[in-house]
C-alpha cells in the first residue's frame, strides 16, 4: 500500500462516513520529539504496525509494538511515545468517532452491533489493562480492504466499509476474551480452588472469597470458571455439596440435618429444596431408595 | 419436533449435545469434574460428582433450551471414555472413586502379565493391549493391594454403567466399553473366562452385556419428573468415546484411517475383523460384531507442543498460548522438511502405541553447531507426527491405508495437516465436525430411529473432502529421518528405564 492520509472535512472519500475522522498509512522517517501526546475524548484510535518497532505508553503502561500488532486506544486514554518519542517505521491508523448515548459511548448507529453487545465490548476493553495490544493476524488485510473500498467507491462500498470497521472491533474484543479465558493456564488454578472448597465445605463461601483463591477479580473469575467448568462458581460449589451429601446419605447413619450442615447448606430445609430440585428426590426418599436396592 | 440428546462422559467433563433429527446442532452444554492424583500414578474421579454434574447439565439444557423450543426428546444416547473401573457394593454404593484410563498403578501387574504366555493369549482373545489402563489389570491390582475392597465388591463397573444404573436401576455394559476392559472376548462377544480367572473374579462380578443399540431401559420416575421427559424417550446405552469419534468421522472403508491429535492422539481403522498383532501393539474395540475399530493410542500429542510453547514460546505481548503457538509455527516454516537433521523423540509422557514403554522420555537428537532455535521448533512438530506415523507403520502389516482423515485441535493446524500428509505420503482430509463423539452418538441414535438403515449408511452421511496432498520430495526426506527415529525409539529402551528410575528416585 502507498502512503495516504484521509481526513474528515477535507477528504471527499470520508464524506459519507462521518464517524471516520482520520484514516492514514504513513512511513515515519525521522524521530519526532514531543509531537505525540493525545487524549481524545470522543475518539477510538486503532493503530496497526506495518514495519518497525514502536515503544509507546497507554495510560502510563509501556507497550512495545512489532509488525502485525494492533493497538486500540479508548476515548480519554492517554497515548504517548515513551520519552515522548514516536519511533521510526510504518504504521496505519484509524480514528473513529464514538457518540454518547446516556453517558455510554457507542458505535451502534452504523456498525449494527447491538447495544448490549456494545456495552460488553466497552466493558471488556476497559477492564483488561495491559491487553489493549496484540497480534491481530487479519488486521492488515482488513485495513487494506477498507482503503480499497474507500478509493474505488463501488456499489455497496458504504455497507462493506462499515461492516469491516465493526469486524475490527469484534475481532479485537474476541481476541481479548480468548486471552482472558485461555483454558490452557486455568486448570491448575481451578484444581486449587476445587481443593480449597472441598477442604472446607461447610464454610459459607462467597464468590469474593473464591476469586481471592484464584487471585482474580470477581468478574473475570466468574467468567473464567464458567468457561472452563460450565458452571458459575456458586453452582459448581452446589455440585460438590450435593455429591458429598449423596455419599453421606448412602453411607453413614448421620441424620439429614447433620449431613446438610456438614456439606454447607444453611439448614435441612435448604438442603432438601436444593436436592429435590436437582435430583427429583428429597434426601430421605433418596436414602430410602438406596436402602431398598 | 423431535430431537436427539447425546451425553459424553469424557475425561475432564460431561458434554451434552442436542441435535435436530436432520443432524443439525440445536444446543450444547458441558460440566467439568476434577481428577484426583492422590499418589503418583493415581488418577481417580468421584462417581457421585460425575453423576450429579451430568444430571445438572442435562437438566439445565432441557429446561432452559430444549423444552422452551417445544422439542420432544426422542432419545438420549450415552458415550464415555474407555477403561474406567468402579467397584460398588451390594447396594450399588461406590467403594472408593472411579479409576480412570490414565491411572498407572498397575504397572507391575501389567508388565508381568504382558511378558507371560497367558498375557499373549489374553491379548489375542480380548484385543486390548495389556497395560495399566486396562480394567483387567486394575482388578488384579485391587485384589493384591486392597483385599478388603476386593472382597466387598459386588460388581466392577465402568463409569458409564454406574451412570446408567443410577438413572434406570439396571447394571449394564455395552460391547464397546466391555471390549476395552481386557475381560471381553472380541471374537465370540462374551466375557472371557481366561481373563476372569486371571483377575480372580467370576462372571457375576461384571454387569450384563448388551449391544450399543440397546434401549430397553426406563428412567426412574423421579428423573422423568425432574427432567420433564415423557416415558417414550428412549435411553440408548451407546458406545465408547473412541468408537463414537470414529463413527462420527465417517471412516468405514478398510483403506482409510482416522488420525485424532488433541492433547494425546490415536490412529484408527475400521473393518469387520480384529487385527492380531504379534507384538501386541494395537487395540481392537468392538462397535458391533461387524465393525471393529483397531488402532493405537499415543500419549504425546498437542500436550507436547503446549509444553514446548510454554517453555520457549514468545511472550512479548503478554503471554498468550495461542498467539505464541502461531509464532512458533511461523518459525517452523522457515526450516526445510527434516529440520536439517534435528530429530525429536516426543515421549515426555512415556508412550503407548507402538512402543508401549511407560519409561520412554523426550530426546533431541542429531544436533550440530548449525542448528538454530527454529530447527528445534520444527523438529518438535515433526517428532510428534513421527510418533503417530510409527503407529501407522505398525499397522502396515495388517491394513493398507490409502487416505487419512484428521480431527483434533493439533492435527488440524494447517501446517501439521500438511506435514501428516507428507510424512504418511497420503492425501489428507480435515473432518469439519468439531465434535465427532457427539456426532457419532447422534448417528447411532438415528440408526435406532430408522433414519439410516445401518451403520454403514449412517457413516456414509459424513462427507470428507481432500484438503492436502503429499509432497513426494518432502516424504522422501521425512522417511529417511523417520528410520532413525524408529530405531532410536527402541534402541534407547534400557537408557529410558535407567533415567526414569533416577527421575523417580530423585523426585522431590
Amino acid at each position: 500500500m502507498n502512503q495516504f492520509q484521509l481526513q474528515q472535512g477535507t477528504s471527499k472519500e470520508l464524506e459519507r462516513f462521518p464517524h471516520m475522522i482520520e484514516f492514514a498509512l504513513k512511513r515515519i522517517n525521522t524521530l519526532q520529539l514531543d509531537e505525540f501526546y493525545q487524549e481524545a475524548p470522543d475518539l477510538v484510535r486503532v493503530y496497526y504496525i506495518v514495519e518497525g518497532k514502536f515503544e509507546w505508553q497507554v495510560q502510563e503502561q509501556n507497550y512495545t509494538l512489532y509488525p502485525g500488532d494492533v493497538l486500540l486506544v479508548l476515548p480519554r486514554q492517554k497515548l504517548t511515545g515513551q520519552e515522548r518519542i514516536l519511533n521510526v517505521g510504518t504504521l496505519c491508523w484509524l480514528k473513529i468517532k464514538v457518540t454518547n448515548s446516556s453517558n455510554k459511548p457507542t458505535i451502534s448507529q452504523w456498525s449494527g452491533i447491538t447495544h448490549p453487545d456494545m456495552q460488553r465490548i466497552w466493558y471488556i476493553l476497559n477492564t483488561q489493562p495491559g491487553r489493549s495490544t496484540m497480534k491481530l493476524k487479519d488486521a492488515g488485510a482488513l485495513f487494506n480492504a477498507i482503503y480499497v473500498e474507500l478509493i474505488n467507491r463501488e456499489i455497496g462500498h458504504h455497507a462493506r466499509i462499515n461492516a469491516m470497521l465493526a469486524e475490527l472491533f469484534i475481532q479485537f474484543t474476541r481476541n481479548i476474551m480468548k486471552q482472558g479465558t485461555s483454558t490452557r493456564d486455568f486448570p491448575q488454578i481451578f484444581l486449587k480452588l476445587d481443593q480449597a472448597l472441598r477442604h472446607d465445605l461447610s464454610h459459607q463461601w462467597t464468590v469474593e472469597e473464591m476469586a481471592a483463591i484464584a487471585d482474580m477479580g470477581t468478574t473475570t473469575f466468574t467468567e473464567k470458571v464458567k468457561n472452563y467448568s460450565g458452571f458459575s462458581p456458586l453452582n459448581y460449589l452446589i455440585n460438590i455439596r450435593v455429591s458429598e451429601a449423596i455419599k453421606q446419605l448412602k453411607k453413614c447413619d448421620a441424620n439429614v440435618t447433620e449431613i446438610a450442615l456438614s456439606t454447607g447448606f444453611y439448614s435441612s430445609q435448604h438442603f432438601a429444596t436444593t436436592f429435590k430440585k436437582l435430583t427429583g428426590y428429597t434426601p430421605s426418599q433418596f436414602r430410602k431408595k438406596n436402602l431398598s436396592e | 419436533m423431535n430431537c436427539i440428546i447425546t451425553i459424553e462422559m469424557g475425561t475432564n467433563a460431561v458434554r451434552i449435545f442436542a441435535f435436530k433429527i436432520d443432524g443439525t446442532l440445536i444446543d450444547s452444554a458441558k460440566g467439568h469434574y476434577p481428577t484426583f492424583h492422590d499418589e503418583q500414578d493415581y488418577s481417580e474421579q468421584d462417581p457421585e460428582q460425575m453423576f450429579i454434574t451430568m444430571l445438572y447439565v442435562l437438566k439445565n439444557l432441557l429446561i432452559e433450551k430444549i423444552h422452551p423450543q417445544k422439542y420432544r426428546v426422542d432419545s438420549i444416547c450415552f458415550s464415555a471414555s474407555m477403561h474406567s473401573l468402579l467397584a460398588v457394593d451390594k447396594k450399588g454404593v461406590p467403594i472408593g472413586n472411579a479409576i480412570t484410563w490414565a491411572d498407572n498403578r498397575g504397572k507391575k501387574e501389567a508388565t508381568d502379565l504382558k511378558n507371560s504366555a497367558l498375557g499373549k493369549e489374553i491379548y489375542s482373545l480380548t484385543g486390548t493391549p495389556i497395560h495399566p489402563m486396562s480394567p483387567l489389570v486394575k482388578i488384579a491390582w485391587i485384589r493384591t493391594n486392597l483385599p478388603d475392597r476386593f472382597k466387598k465388591t459386588w460388581k466392577f463397573l465402568s463409569i458409564k454403567s454406574y451412570i446408567i444404573q443410577q438413572l434406570t436401576g439396571e447394571y449394564l455394559v455395552d460391547q464397546s466399553i466391555a471390549s476395552a476392559t481386557g475381560l471381553f472376548n472380541i471374537h465370540d462377544l462374551q466375557w472371557e473366562q481366561k481373563s476372569l480367572d486371571y483377575a480372580g473374579i467370576n462372571i457375576d462380578k461384571l454387569p450384563a452385556l448388551c449391544e450399543v443399540f440397546f434401549s430397553d431401559l426406563k428412567l426412574r420416575k423421579e428423573y422423568l419428573n425432574t427432567l420433564k421427559l415423557d416415558t417414550g424417550t428412549r435411553i440408548i446405552v451407546g458406545s465408547s468415546d473412541g468408537c463414537m469419534a470414529t463413527l462420527g468421522a465417517g471412516i468405514w472403508d478398510g483403506d482409510k484411517a482416522t488420525i485424532t491429535i488433541e492433547d494425546s492422539g490415536a490412529l484408527r481403522v475400521v473393518s469387520d475383523k480384529p487385527i492380531h498383532d504379534e507384538k501386541q501393539r494395537l487395540f481392537n474395540y468392538v462397535l458391533t460384531n461387524q465393525h471393529i475399530i483397531s488402532g493405537g493410542p499415543t500419549n504425546n500429542g498437542g500436550l507436547i507442543f503446549d509444553w514446548f510453547n510454554s517453555q520457549f514460546g514468545d511472550s512479548k505481548t503478554g503471554f498468550n498460548m495461542d498467539l505464541a503457538a502461531e509464532g512458533l509455527i511461523e518459525e517452523a516454516t522457515e526450516v526445510p522438511a527434516g529440520s536439517n537433521g534435528a530429530l525429536f523423540l516426543p515421549y515426555l509422557l512415556g508412550e503407548r502405541a507402538p512402543i508401549w514403554d511407560a519409561n520412554a522420555r523426550g530426546v533431541y537428537f542429531g544436533l550440530n553447531i548449525r542448528h538454530e532455535r527454529k530447527h528445534l521448533v520444527r523438529a518438535t512438530l515433526e517428532g510428534i507426527i513421527y510418533g503417530i506415523y510409527n503407529i501407522g507403520q505398525s499397522m502396515k502389516a495388517h491394513r493398507n491405508i490409502e487416505s487419512l482423515s484428521l480431527n483434533g485441535s493439533f492435527a488440524t493446524i494447517p501446517f501439521c495437516a500438511q506435514m501428516i500428509s507428507d510424512i504418511f505420503n497420503k492425501p489428507v482430509g480435515i473432518i469439519s465436525e468439531r465434535n465427532s463423539v457427539g456426532k457419532g452418538a447422534f448417528l447411532l441414535s438415528a440408526i435406532n430411529m430408522g433414519i439410516y438403515k445401518d451403520i454403514d449408511e449412517a457413516a456414509k452421511s459424513v462427507t470428507l473432502p481432500v484438503d492436502y496432498k503429499p509432497n513426494k520430495q518432502n516424504h522422501k526426506i521425512y522417511n529417511q529421518y523417520f528410520k532413525v527415529f524408529e530405531r532410536l525409539s527402541v534402541k534407547l529402551a534400557d537408557e529410558f528405564e535407567a533415567i526414569a528410575a533416577l527421575q523417580q528416585e530423585n523426585a522431590s
